[in-house]
């Protein structure tokens, strides 16, 4: 039997220690892990997005070249999406009201013309809905879309440079902050 | 030859270890613990669709199949988006009865019905024989709680309808749960 002695501790009488000491740092990491914001794949870089050339829901295609320049919205949507449609109104809103100032949003569906533009009648959009079926979830997913879900989101600043990422539902106040940061 | 340990031995706490640190990083441990597990359950990290809405699927006899949709902890599937088919095409698939779901008011799409937590359907095989080896394919769309969807996605499972007399078949997942301890 050992002794519990105090002074000589032996390693065996100390292993509840290590053992607590490794899990709790295995808890740590993982907990850092998955909790600590990480830097999406290619975030930074705006280039890939830019070279992007969609159909609009007319058939012609469109370049997100073209809005080099302005704080670019560029959202992934469908119509088979309700948390898309939902904040599509707010878009809209803000379209109109900070379009003048170099905003500008554009919508790339994960759906075909027909719904998109019925939808795009029903809510008076007034700005680009570019057509880019499934394979848009693709392009999504090399822009850190990696579960591939809607809506997506990506913000482009007027240097080029990629300053928001987000799956999920945008806020008005994000919007806004990003209006009084970048224009 | 080392001396056998006795069990009883390294069950023992050390004096040493009996200080208020031991319990505090283990307290702590835990508590890191259970918040992973909370924030994967709420709001933690997104499933791909074909784990978010796993199909499953048995044959009854030589007649039926029996599908399931298991859904995860706070995603739904839509019920007019489910959709089933065979291959070989020549099983013809039988009217298929949908069960209820809940009635929500979508915007868009006026009334639909979800399906949360777990969806059985029975799918009629029409000139299917006993011993036959069938596809059942399954394209169902949902969407998670926290405000995203999931694209359209196609699962399959294949069967062997059971001989006359014999018992069902057993369940089949379309795709085996991973294990995703970093994700």
């Amino acid at each position: 039997m050992n002794d519990d002695s105090p002074a000589r501790p032996s390693l065996r009488v100390r292993w509840p220690i290590y053992v607590i000491a490794a899990l709790l740092a295995l808890a740590l990491g993982v907990f850092a892990f998955r909790h600590l914001p990480a830097p999406a794949p290619g975030s930074r870089d705006s280039g890939p997005l830019l070279a992007v050339s969609l159909p609009d829901v007319d058939g012609h295609p469109q370049s997100l070249a073209q809005w080099r320049g302005r704080l670019l919205v560029v959202n992934f949507w469908a119509t088979w999406c309700a948390p898309c449609r939902e904040e599509m109104p707010m878009f809209v809103a803000a379209q109109a009201a900070h379009g003048a100032k170099g905003l500008q949003f554009v919508g790339i569906a994960v759906d075909d013309a027909v719904k998109v533009r019925q939808f795009a009648k029903e809510i008076g959009l007034n700005y680009p809905a570019l057509i880019g079926g499934y394979g848009a979830m693709e392009l999504s997913k090399t822009l850190g879309n990696s579960v591939m879900a809607l809506p997506f989101t990506i913000v482009i600043d007027p240097k080029g440079g990629v300053v928001l990422t987000q799956l999920g539902p945008v806020q008005p106040a994000q919007i806004e902050r990003l209006v009084a940061d970048f224009l | 030859m080392p001396k056998p340990v006795p069990v009883e031995s390294l069950l023992r706490i050390p004096r040493r270890a009996r200080t208020p640190v031991v319990p505090a990083l283990a307290l702590v441990g835990i508590a890191l613990f259970a918040l992973e597990i909370g924030s994967a359950s709420a709001q933690g990290k997104l499933l791909p669709p074909e784990e978010a809405f796993r199909f499953s699927a048995r044959a009854l006899d030589a007649r039926s199949v029996e599908a399931t949709f298991a859904v995860a902890d706070g995603y739904y599937l839509y019920r007019d988006k489910l959709r089933f088919a065979t291959v070989p095409a020549d099983v013809r698939l039988g009217p298929v009865e949908l069960p209820a779901g809940k009635v929500k008011e979508d915007q868009f799409f006026g009334k639909v019905e979800t399906y949360r937590d777990r969806v059985v359907v029975r799918l009629p095989l029409e000139r299917a024989v006993a011993g036959q080896v069938v596809t059942v394919r399954a394209d169902s769309q949902g969407c998670a709680d926290v405000g995203v969807c999931c694209p359209p996605n196609t699962q399959s499972v294949t069967l062997t309808l059971p001989q006359a007399g014999a018992p069902p078949g057993p369940l089949i997942d379309a795709t085996p749960p991973r294990k995703r301890w970093f994700n």
